[in-house]
Order: C-alpha cells, then structure tokens, then sequence
C-alpha cells in the first residue's frame, strides 16, 4: 500500500497471488482459443465486420452485455459506487427515453438502406462532404473510446502488478502507459484474426460470466460483512439513494451526468456507437434487433448496473465499519480490485480480475473492429474509387479489403494508446469518460437526430452544425464561466476540470440552434444566394475565408466577444457556401433515409413490394444444386405454407435453436418444385451458412 | 441532512424533461407512419414502449422510497 502525494489517496500494489495470475492466464487464452474458431465463419468484409446479418436476439442481447459493461467499466462505476453509494447506478437506468426513436426510426433505416456506416449514411442523405466531416468527428469519437477503454484496462491492471520488476538484470517500474501498451498489443492480436462472428460469440460468452462474477462478488462481500441487513445498514442515508444530488459536488451530480449521459451518452450509445449499431445489423431481421436492444435495456442494463457498481458499495460499507482494512481515503479507480481481493479467496480473485479485464477487451475489441469498418467504408473505398483503381473480381477485392480492415485493426489499436494521454489527467475513468462525451458527441448526435427525424433538414445545416457548432462548443471549453455557465443549473464550476458533464447541455443547444436556424432560414438562404454568389470561385474564396475564421477562432487569441461575432460570420459563410457548392435533391435524398419514409427502405431492401401475409415456418432437408443462381427453391406447398411468393425473401437456418442463427442465410424464393420438405442449396449457399450434412433447416419468410 | 434536490428533484427532472423527449419520440413514430397500429405485431411493441417508460418510473421511485424509508 502507498500514499500519494499530499496523502490524498492511497494506491495499491501487487495485490493478489500466483495462483490468481495462473487462473488470468489460463482465462485468456481460453477466450481467444474461444475467439478464434469463429473466425471461420468470416467469408468476406460483410461476416467480418456484420457476422452476416444471421443472430437470434438473445445471442445479441447476451453478447452486448459484455460490451456495454465493459465501456461502463466495472472501475468507474465502483469508483463513483465507492465515493457515492448506489447512484452509481444512474447512468444504466436512464437510455430508454430515446428508444422509441431508434426502434422504429434509425434501427429499421440502417438495416433497410444497408448503410454499412455512419457516415455513408450522410453521403446518402446529405452530400460526400458531410459524409467527409462526419467520419473526422467518428473517428475521433471512436478512437478516444478506445483510449478510455485501455485507460480502464491498465487501471485495472495496476494494482495487481508490482511497482518494479527485474528482466534480464534491469530494474523496470511499471507504469501505466507501459501497462497499456502491453495490453493494447494482446488486444490487436486477437481482434485481428477474429472478427465480428468472433466478437459476438466471445462476448457471448464473456457476457455470462461478467454477470456471474459480478453476482459472485456481491455474494461474498454481503457475506464477509455480515450480511445484507448489516451492510444497509452501513450505508449511510445518501449512498442508498439511486440518483446523485441534483447539481453538486462538480464531479458527480445529476443534472450534469442527465444532459452528458441520459441525452448525449444515450443518442451517443443507440446513434452513434457503431460497434453497438453493427451488433443489431447482426441480428437476422429488424425484429430481432428490436427484442435485443428492448431485453438489453429493460433487463440486463439494471442488472449490469449491480455488477459494475457493487464493489464500491461494498468499499464503502467496510471503509465504515473496518477504516484500518479500506482506509475511506483508498484511491476510487482501485476500489473494485482492493474489495475483490479483499472477499475473495486467492483463484476466485483471479477469476474475478480475469472476467473484468476481458469484458473490457471486449468492449475495446468491438470498437476497434467497428473503427476499422468506418476505415474501410469511409476512407478506404472512397480514395480507392477516386484514383479508379484497375478493376478487379469481386473475390480478390474482398480478400484485399478483408487485409486492409486487419492491417487498419492495427493502427487504430495503437491510435487508441496514443488517445489515452488525453484522458489520463483526470481523477477519474469516470470524469474522463464524461468529459470525453459531452465534448465529442454532441456535433454528431444532433446531425443523426434531426436527419432522421427532420425532413427539413438541409446539407447546408448539417455543414454548419458540424463547422459552426464545433467553432462554438471550442469557445465554451475556453471560456465556460461565461458561456456554459447560464447553462449550469447551479453546479459550482471547478476550475482544473470546468463543467465536465453540464457542458453537454451546451454543446447540445449550440450545435441544435445552428442546424435549427440555417434549416428554417433555407429558403431565403437559397434566394440570398442566387442573388450574391456568381461564380463557384467566389465560393471557393468564402470557404478559404471561413478555413481561417476557424483556424482565429481556435488559436482563441482574441477577445470573447470579437471571437463570438467571428462565430457567427463564420456560420453564415459556411451556410451560404454549403448552400451553393451542395447539390441536393430534398425528395431523393431524404427517401427511405428518415423516418417519413421508412416503408420505402423496406420496399426498396426488398426491391420489390412487401409481401405482408402471415406465413408459417417449414422444417426441410437440404439438397445440393449444381447452379448458382441466388435463390434458393422450395416445393409449391412449403412456400404456400410460408405464404411466400417468387422474388419474396427468405431466412434459412439450421433447425437447433441453440446455435442462435450461427448456421444460416438470407436468400430469395425462386421457382418453387414438387418434393415437400425439400429445399435446393447451391454450393455458395451451402458454404455461407456452414450447414451439415443431414441436419434439418427451419425456413421462414423475411418479407 | 438530505434535502428536497438531493431526494426527489432529480426523480422529477428525470422523468419530466426525458418524459418530454420520450412523449415526442413516440408522437413522431406513429405520425410517421414508421409503427403502424393496425398490425398486430407493432401494437405489441408500443405497448412495451409505454410499459418500458413506466417500468423505470416505478423502479427508480421504489428505490427512493427504500433508501427513504427503510
């Protein structure tokens, strides 16, 4: 045990034994054993990156568990658990006001446009450009997530390690970029030869046992305080309440943590995560993604938020009765490793550290899988299309692209080291994570939002949300005694970290009144700018002007108010430019792509009108066709069964239920023939569902 | 000594300003057209929908009333 400077916190070192670290051992390479035999079911891209759109919802539901608990680590949230009681739950409680708005509007528009990223959906709905400046602010978004995770897992790791170590003679201390870095390079490893089938099935698996470890935790420190009864009892009054106090202390308050992580975090979580989105593009319909994001949301969130936060409870109950076993002033980021040690016997421990540490690759293996999909989507494809590279088969370009997505997996995986010195300066995983979304989701989450949800919504305003508002935001973090205060419901302003979650209450209304207002004033924009731009170099002239507004406002060298008036020109210059150098078609784009239109992206996903009769399912056998025409062929009565007609899409899967979609395919009804319970599988088919030889198949229709 | 912000206030500003963000999601979905209650299967989901929003209502007032109370 050690005292920090100032004997403010205590930290810890080389807790646990040999035996811990044998079990760790041991779990890791079970999990990557685990991991890498899915692998196989990687064909292309598409099984690399969206597991082949195949999943029931419950191995969706279960598998997203361990990447939500790992991002809202078991660290954090002990840590606020520890310092702050059972509030700590608040954040797992608090997502569902937004779900009607991904259920029935983003959810089917994704699936539907087959967008196979964010930003490809801003190309589709607005212009390249937007799609440009949205995947700058996503990679952002993502690669600082990762840098939050490897801060969580190398804080994780610390405690149980020892201060120094000797290696071929040399004394080495650990530190904690050393400590992640090390890990970082595990982590690419795996997620390099795995995989989204990978991630899925390892999460899966992960997800039960996090579930399992938090409980047994819980259990056994319950039990080493004497039961359920004396620890309530320990808490005092304001731990046991389950939402912080509205607006103080600065580092754990209610309305700040609502606006940064019940709107921005949610919309942020649902919108914007794309290692979350490409997990429901996993699941095989629309349908089953609705029952997985429901059943994650409404069980396993609440659930989650027991196992992540009971250690800090715990802490707290002990620090109270016992202060000479948990000094009250422990280091928050340790607590959860101090009380896991603490009530567990040496194994368990290590089974517990083990869990914890690979849920949080997990979560890191999902980002870093779902960045490199934003790479190949939005940088790779786009510059390959633009120096029209010599065409090749579709084959060899998948084999390519599925090397370029492992060689990106790498890069991004040391990019997120590197965001980790952004992070690491504050007291807390907890208050870096807030800060980090409160300041990089806001831009995003309003353009998603009023895109989908707004017809009127024009490129110009999403142009100037990201430009103007991002200008904006920049003068808030300069100056937020001024600008976020107003905003602040009373939360005192701490100086060495200001406004750390209400600042996305600002960031959400600046970026909201720009897109607003250039949306409702676009039809005298468009007039204004008939009557004043004459030629396209003029408009490259205004952008050039509005690049070195930018650049003024973020040298922020000037005085508040001459910066505030530069924010706005630059607003009106970035509207009027957008307007003019932007072609837009309102009624083209917007079809299928908000959710006015969302049965026309059903319609057009099919290609053809909705076949909505109510079918059966059918059990068939599968032959082998020597043609590979795209379809697949039932009898004229299983398809009457299935009130299914030619053209009409098919979902295919192995019968047992238990493999959860594993072995399936989405197919197309083709001329149907006269052997019932017999359905004709060409090679290719065969290969993408990985189907046995004499196993029975459940088909039913799609749509 | 708790007060009434340390209580209550946030139970209500969770409830009334994400009820606010909830009642327009749920407006705006079935103005779009996007559920459809005249299926069987979306009726089934705006109920959950509604039941969800309740559901949270009710765990996050028992739990204050636990920490209160008991």
């Amino acid at each position: 045990m050690e005292t920090t400077a100032h004997n403010i916190e205590q930290t810890f070192h080389s807790i646990g034994s040999s035996t811990d670290w044998i079990v760790m051992v041991v779990y890791f390479f079970f999990v990557m054993f685990f991991g890498s035999y899915f692998g196989k079911y990687n064909r292309s891209t598409k099984d690399f990156f969206f597991g082949g759109r195949r999943f029931a919802w419950w191995l969706i539901a279960f598998s997203i568990v361990a990447t939500g608990v790992g991002s809202h680590s078991f660290i954090k949230y002990s840590a606020k658990g520890f310092q702050y009681g059972l509030s700590s739950t608040m954040t797992y409680i608090n997502d569902w006001f937004f779900i009607p708005f991904f259920l029935f509007g983003w959810l089917p528009i994704i699936v539907y446009t087959k967008i196979r990223s964010i930003p490809e959906y801003f190309e589709k709905r607005f212009s390249p450009s937007a799609r440009f400046l949205a995947t700058v602010l996503l990679l952002f978004y993502m690669i600082g997530y990762i840098g939050i995770g490897f801060l969580t897992l190398g804080k994780a790791a610390m405690p149980m390690l020892p201060k120094s170590f000797s290696l071929l003679g040399m004394q080495i201390h650990t530190s904690l970029m050393g400590v992640i870095i090390v890990i970082a390079i595990i982590t690419g490893i795996y997620i390099t030869f795995g995989g989204q089938t990978a991630v899925i099935f390892t999460d899966l698996l992960q997800g039960f046992i996090l579930l399992f470890a938090g409980f047994l935790l819980f259990f056994l420190g319950i039990s080493y305080i004497g039961g359920f009864h004396t620890f309530w009892n320990l808490l005092p009054t304001a731990w046991k309440l389950p939402l912080a106090s509205f607006n103080k202390p600065p580092d754990f308050n209610f309305v700040g943590i609502f606006w940064q992580d019940g709107v921005a975090g949610s919309v942020g979580f649902l919108f914007m995560n794309m290692g979350l989105i490409m997990r429901f593009m996993a699941t095989k319909s629309v349908d089953e993604g609705r029952k997985a994001a429901t059943f994650n949301i409404l069980f396993m969130l609440p659930l989650s938020a027991i196992v992540v936060g009971n250690a800090g409870w715990l802490g707290k109950a002990i620090s109270v009765a016992h202060p000479e076993i948990i000094p009250p002033n422990t280091s928050p980021d340790q607590i959860f490793v101090v009380v896991a040690n603490i009530v567990a016997i040496p194994g368990v421990f290590g089974f517990i550290m083990a869990a914890l540490t690979a849920a949080l690759m997990s979560t890191v293996d999902t980002l870093i899988n779902a960045t490199a999909a934003i790479y190949i989507n939005d940088i790779h494809r786009p510059v390959k299309q633009y120096f029209k590279k010599k065409s090749i088969s579709q084959k060899e370009n998948d084999k390519k692209e599925l090397a370029a997505a492992r060689y990106s997996s790498v890069i991004i995986t040391a990019l997120g080291v590197v965001a980790v010195l952004a992070f690491k300066g504050f007291p807390t995983v907890y208050e870096a994570h807030g800060y980090f979304h409160s300041t990089l989701t806001p831009p995003l989450v309003v353009a998603i939002f009023l895109g989908i949800f707004w017809k009127r919504f024009t490129p110009a305003a999403v142009m100037t949300t990201f430009i103007g508002g991002v200008a904006l935001m920049l003068l808030g973090a300069s100056h937020p005694s001024i600008l976020i205060h107003p905003f602040d419901h009373g939360i005192h302003m701490n100086a060495h970290h200001p406004y750390s979650y209400i600042r996305a209450l600002y960031n959400l209304v600046v970026c909201s009144v720009v897109g607003v207002g250039v949306t409702l004033a676009n039809s005298k924009l468009e007039q204004f700018v008939k009557a004043t731009i004459k030629s396209t170099s003029m408009a490259y002239i205004l952008v050039g002007l509005s690049t070195l507004l930018f650049v003024l406002i973020v040298s922020d060298f000037l005085p508040l108010s001459i910066l505030i008036i530069l924010s706005i020109i630059l607003i009106a210059l970035v509207a009027v430019t957008s307007s003019y150098l932007i072609e837009y078609n309102p009624e083209g784009q917007t079809t299928g792509l908000t959710i006015w239109s969302v049965q026309k992206a059903k319609e057009a996903f099919k290609g053809r009108k909705i076949n909505d009769a109510e079918g059966k399912k059918v059990l068939v056998n599968w032959k082998k066709k020597d043609v590979e025409d795209g379809v697949i062929n039932f009898s004229k009565n299983d398809m009457e069964k299935m009130a299914a007609n030619v053209g009409d899409l098919v979902y295919i899967s192995d019968k047992r239920k238990w493999l959860g979609g594993l072995k399936s395919i989405h197919s197309v009804y083709g001329e149907p023939h006269n052997e019932d319970g017999i359905v004709y599988l060409s090679n290719e088919d065969l290969l993408n569902g990985v189907f046995i030889k004499g196993k029975i198949l459940e088909a039913e229709k799609e749509m | 000594m708790l007060t009434f912000s340390d209580t209550w206030l946030p139970f209500i500003y969770l409830y009334g300003v994400g009820g606010i963000f909830f009642l327009i999601g749920m407006i705006i979905i079935r103005k779009s057209g996007a559920i459809n209650l005249n299926k069987k299967r979306h009726k089934y989901w705006y109920r959950v929908l509604i039941f969800g929003y309740f559901y949270f209502v009710l765990m996050h007032a028992l739990l204050i009333s636990w920490a209160l109370y008991w």
